[in-house]
């Protein structure tokens, strides 16, 4: 966007040098130049050959002559700076440039006078800016202008370089305290004067940076030059690198170009410098190269998004829409980009990353129809607390111009533990995430930023998850899971903000089906699991001993979870995995039927993995669900804890009672998972003191038995026949019983229970003080119960413990045997 | 010890240096020559400075001025100064360097150095020169003078005061000569000035001399005379015939000068590469 003002002739170069014959001069200096070396650019009009040009999106219309307000003779150039948010344009700025260069090598300062409407500070002016390459650019920041006409200098940082200029003055200037006004420059002429006097001069602010990098890292320098002004002052002013001459130390291990682009080739130490003319200066790059780079092995996971609910910014599965860059070298970014490949995969590689810009402008994204951000990022680099990386999308608004108004924009922060060192990372928002931004039709930039120094990006793209299209996303938690309170000291961690993770493998296997992605659910880390049949998450390389644990804790949300497993592995003692089961042990939970949109807190006691009997060695969980390849979960706070921790004790089995081993041919089962039980009446009748509850215990089911004084059982519509039988066999658990009574009732031959006694029969055995929190399996002749002197038709059981109305027992396999 | 000093344009010499200027642009090959008397001159004192980095001065040569002096030296100037090495010292190089910082000390805002040969070395008459840097910026003011050997008895300006040189930091290219006495002290002063065709004083070294006779005072900067005072010139007594000892110093601000502003590079120096004194032989 440039428009040109004027566009003289060009200068007659024929004159030039004939009479340009400088007394200092030897005929052995003159040389046939091929560049005209006059000295002005504007003293009451344009001199031939130059042209000025408006930069792009400032006012066209600023720049113009003034024949009223000048400093001497007729005209001078005046600059109307736009107000803020002036249609015409944000700022004021453009370059006066020549079509042909010219030799400034005789002159050490562009002069000129100026003064403007009210006190102010001129943005930058400067030399050297030909539309072009923009070489030998030179420039003060900050001028300050008032309403006097004074002069001004811009010298020359080392005017041997100028040997064919054509940038001859530019200027940029915004809006004061958001208002514009005018300012005058005149008199703009190049002059060699002997009272600007070079000071000292820097590259890299004048600091002496030391830097750890590696091969292929690339720095590019800046540099600065002080000169003091015929009035004793110093000034101060950019200078373009081109203007030094640098050197490496090592230019094996770095090279510097002309331009002052350091780039990193190989192992060991360079350190870079740099002179002014003949000076040297201050400042340089110390760099202690690693060599060849950190990189990933393997390419990011390939996307699963059908490609049509993507758009796509940056991925080899989709076709991408047109970007105009993925690097925008923004002022002060440091941010180097290469495009490599990764195990095939093409993949962006970031170096020195403080932030990066990827714009999208022609045209523009319309996201209205996703509702999801995903990337893939990979990283060499530390990051744990407080490392971040920063994704920022902007939305540029209707009138599709930046800086404006109806602009939009959002930052989400990413930090461990979904951050990872030396893994790809999935980061995948829902847009919701990005509440600043707020439209999405006119998508234009990616900023990412952040703490990590080296990014490996892939798959950037938007997409629609297909649940609930654009709007609100009704298929995702909104909340957080709750923070878990145990004590960290009772858990061992694989995933959560609550406590510090053991090192985890992956949290996808590549033998996973489900798709894979870190998210933020309310600003919580959250594993999210889609397309999912089942997914192994592993701890291989570190197994997990888990022998102190008594339970197995997950939180997990779904929208549409049927079944929902979960499944342990111990590797055994010999750690690794054995292909034909070997020492490897596993057992897996089932939960059918779980509540959806909400969080389902699952406390897995470990005694519930039965077939898990080692538990040294965890090294795989295997989270499954249905409907197969389409279940959705969203897992979190994912560990292990103790629950014996602090009392002293668990008040429940963590194991289940020992399986029985008697032949099921000589048994009659009242309650047991190894046999067939008879029918019972009940497990509680209703005149007993004491309540019951069916659990699970380590996968078993067993009956539970609180707030106990006795608890009768009965077989009064089915009595049973245990004259064959010499046993009676129950398993009991408890954590407080101080006394445990067994009574068997025979309802005698009538069969029914006699008011007076009748023909009922009973006996029942008092053990006291028995073994707390162990299974105790009480095997008893039945000759011991010699008051039942008839067991055609046993009717009740009765089970009594201490003390009495708060006891809790436990009980599993209640049978006869012979 | 007041030593005013002020700036007065002759209108004599406006016109010479309207020449000088002239000339100095159409110059190519040679300066310019001017025809002066011939003289015999002998030297009676110098200091070469020749001695080691941080090295003090020569105290048979030299004493200081130390503090504030009476209203920062008659001049509302702002610095304090030391006999400190960081302030005065010799540079190891053949150079004497006076060095004015910004810096608190003695409740100033700046340190720097004053030096003289009061009591040491006076003279009457004679070819008094110094071959320096000055120091630049705004509110810098260095200067190479003669005070009258009696102004403890007499008083200023009864005693007399002889500008060899003084500057403005503000304007590097230009210096001044100027003579104060009875009646014309501080601002009627009787002075004029001299400046660099495209250079500054700060660049490279140059000579600065006074040549002084029983009826005249020559001003030179590097033996191109720029000014000639006598006795006619003078508004009062002319009490330049008795003996006087010399004063190089270095102040920062002051009524001559004006404020050094924040952008007044500091530290800032004056670079001497000797101060000679001559008497003419017969």
């Amino acid at each position: 966007m440039t428009k040109l003002l004027n566009n003289f002739s060009k200068f007659i170069l024929a004159v030039l040098l004939i009479f340009s014959t400088s007394c200092e001069r030897d005929l052995d200096d003159l040389e046939p130049a091929t560049f005209p070396t006059s000295a002005d650019v504007f003293i009451d009009g344009f001199v031939g050959g130059l042209n000025y040009a408006a930069f792009g999106g400032s006012d066209v219309t600023a720049f113009d002559t003034d024949t009223e307000i000048k400093y001497a003779g007729t005209t001078s150039m005046r600059f109307s700076v736009p107000d803020f948010e002036d249609p015409a344009g944000a700022y004021a700025g453009g370059a006066f440039f020549l079509d042909s260069g010219r030799d400034l090598t005789g002159y050490n300062v562009l002069t000129f006078w100026a003064r403007a409407s009210q006190p102010a500070n001129i943005d930058i002016v400067g030399i050297g800016n030909d539309l072009g390459d923009n070489e030998y650019i030179a420039s003060l920041s900050g001028l300050a202008v008032n309403t006097n006409w004074k002069k001004y200098y811009i010298p020359i940082p080392d005017p041997s370089k100028l040997t064919q200029e054509r940038g001859m003055f530019f200027y940029s200037e915004g809006p004061e305290n958001g208002r514009g006004y005018t300012f005058w420059i005149d008199n703009v002429t190049f002059e060699n004067l002997g009272t600007v006097v070079p000071v000292s001069s820097g590259i890299f602010n004048g600091e002496d940076r030391i830097l750890t990098v590696e091969t292929g890292n690339v720095f590019n320098a800046d540099g600065f030059a002080v000169f003091n002004l015929p009035s004793g002052v110093d000034q101060r002013m950019s200078v373009a690198p081109s203007y030094f001459n640098f050197s490496s130390s090592n230019p094996a291990v770095a090279s510097v170009d002309l331009n002052g682009r350091v780039t990193v080739l190989s192992e060991g130490e360079a350190v870079i410098t740099a002179s002014l003319g003949d000076e040297a200066s201050i400042g340089s790059l110390t760099l202690t190269s690693s060599g060849q780079a950190n990189l990933p092995t393997t390419a990011a996971p390939t996307p699963e998004i059908p490609a049509d609910d993507v758009i796509s910014i940056y991925s080899n599965a989709y076709t991408n829409v047109p970007v105009d860059f993925y690097n925008g070298f923004w002022e002060n970014s440091t941010t180097q980009s290469e495009d490599i490949q990764v195990a095939g995969d093409d993949v962006i590689r970031y170096s020195q990353l403080n932030f990066v810009g990827i714009q999208f402008t022609a045209p523009v994204i319309n996201a209205t129809a996703m509702n999801r951000v995903h990337l893939d990022i990979w990283t060499p680099d530390p990051t744990g607390a407080p490392a971040t990386f920063k994704i920022l999308l902007f939305d540029v608004g209707p009138d599709r111009s930046f800086g404006t108004s109806d602009d939009s924009e959002h930052e989400v922060t990413i930090t461990s533990p979904t951050l990872q060192t030396g893994s790809w990372v999935s980061i995948d928002l829902p847009l919701t995430d990005f509440p600043g931004l707020t439209a999405r039709n006119n998508l234009a930039q990616v900023v990412l930023s952040g703490d990590l120094a080296n990014v490996y990006m892939d798959n950037l793209y938007l997409y629609d998850d297909g649940n609930g299209g654009g709007g609100g996303n009704d298929d995702e938690p909104a909340m957080a899971a709750p923070t878990p309170t145990r004590n960290g000291t009772d858990v061992i961690s694989l995933f959560s903000d609550a406590y510090d993770d053991v090192p985890v493998d992956t949290w996808r296997t590549d033998w996973s089906v489900a798709s894979f992605t870190d998210i933020n659910v309310a600003g919580n880390a959250t594993k999210r699991y889609s397309d999912l049949s089942f997914v192994g998450i592993e701890t291989v390389m570190n197994q997990v001993d888990i022998t102190g644990m008594t339970h197995f804790n997950l939180d997990v949300w779904s929208p549409n979870a049927t079944l929902f497993k979960v499944k342990l592995v111990d590797f055994g003692a010999n750690g690794v995995f054995d292909e034909n089961g070997g020492d490897d042990v596993e057992h897996e939970v089932i939960f059918t039927s779980p509540a959806t949109n909400q969080w389902i807190n699952y406390e897995i006691p470990l005694s519930d993995f039965t077939g898990l009997t080692t538990r040294g060695n965890i090294a795989q969980y295997v989270l499954s669900a249905e409907p197969v390849g389409a279940a959705t979960i969203f897992v979190d706070n994912l560990y292990f804890y103790n629950d014996d921790g602090g009392s002293g004790g668990g008040d429940e089995p963590t194991v289940a009672a020992p399986t029985p081993v008697n032949p099921a041919a000589n048994v009659i089962s009242l309650f047991s998972d190894a046999y067939t039980d008879v029918t019972v009446d009940t497990y509680r009748t209703d005149w007993s003191v004491g309540d019951l509850e069916e659990v699970m215990v380590a996968g078993n089911a067993t009956k539970k038995y609180t707030n106990l004084s006795f608890v009768g059982i009965e077989t009064v519509a089915n009595t049973i026949d245990a004259t064959a039988m010499t046993h009676f066999r129950v398993d009991i658990w408890s954590a407080d019983a101080t006394t445990f009574k067994i009574k068997l009732v025979d309802f005698g031959a009538n069969g029914v229970f006699d008011e007076n006694g009748g023909d009922d029969v009973e006996h029942e055995i008092t053990f006291t003080a028995p073994a707390t929190r162990e299974w105790i399996s009480y095997d008893l002749p039945l000759s011991d119960f010699t008051g039942l002197t008839t067991r055609a038709n046993m009717a009740q059981y009765i089970l009594v413990a201490e003390p009495t109305g708060s006891a809790t027992i436990y009980m599993d396999n209640m049978y006869f045997r012979n | 010890m007041q030593t005013i000093k002020y700036f007065r344009f002759s209108p004599l010499l406006k016109l010479l240096l309207a020449f000088l200027v002239i000339a100095g642009f159409t110059a190519c090959e040679e300066d310019k020559t001017q025809n002066l008397e011939a003289r015999n001159w002998s030297l009676t004192w110098s200091d070469e400075f020749d001695g080691a980095a941080g090295q003090g001065i020569d105290a048979t040569k030299w004493t200081y001025d130390i503090g504030t002096g009476d209203n920062g030296w008659g001049n509302q100037e702002l610095q304090y100064y030391t006999d400190e090495a960081e302030n005065v010292s010799l540079d190891g190089d053949g150079n004497l360097v006076i060095t004015a910082r910004r810096e608190a000390f003695g409740g100033s805002p700046f340190t720097s150095a004053r030096i003289k040969t009061q009591d040491l070395f006076e003279q009457t008459y004679g070819r008094f020169e110094a071959r320096m840097k000055t120091p630049y910026g705004p509110g810098m003011w260095p200067a190479f003078w003669l005070l009258g050997a009696n102004i403890d008895e007499v008083n200023w300006p009864q005693c007399g005061e002889i500008d060899v040189m003084e500057l403005r930091g503000q304007q590097p290219d230009k210096i001044a000569g100027s003579v104060h006495g009875p009646g014309y002290s501080g601002g009627n002063a009787i002075t004029s000035d001299f400046t660099l065709e495209n250079s500054r004083f700060d660049q490279e070294y140059h000579l600065f001399a006074i040549e002084w006779g029983e009826d005249y005072i020559n001003y030179f900067v590097d033996d191109f005379l720029f000014n000639r005072i006598t006795p006619e010139d003078v508004t009062g007594e002319w009490v330049f015939d008795q003996p006087f000892f010399m004063i190089l110093n270095l102040a920062v601000g002051g009524n001559y000068v004006g404020f050094p502003t924040s952008q007044t590079p500091f530290p800032q120096t004056i670079v001497v590469d000797y101060i000679r004194v001559y008497q003419e032989q017969n």
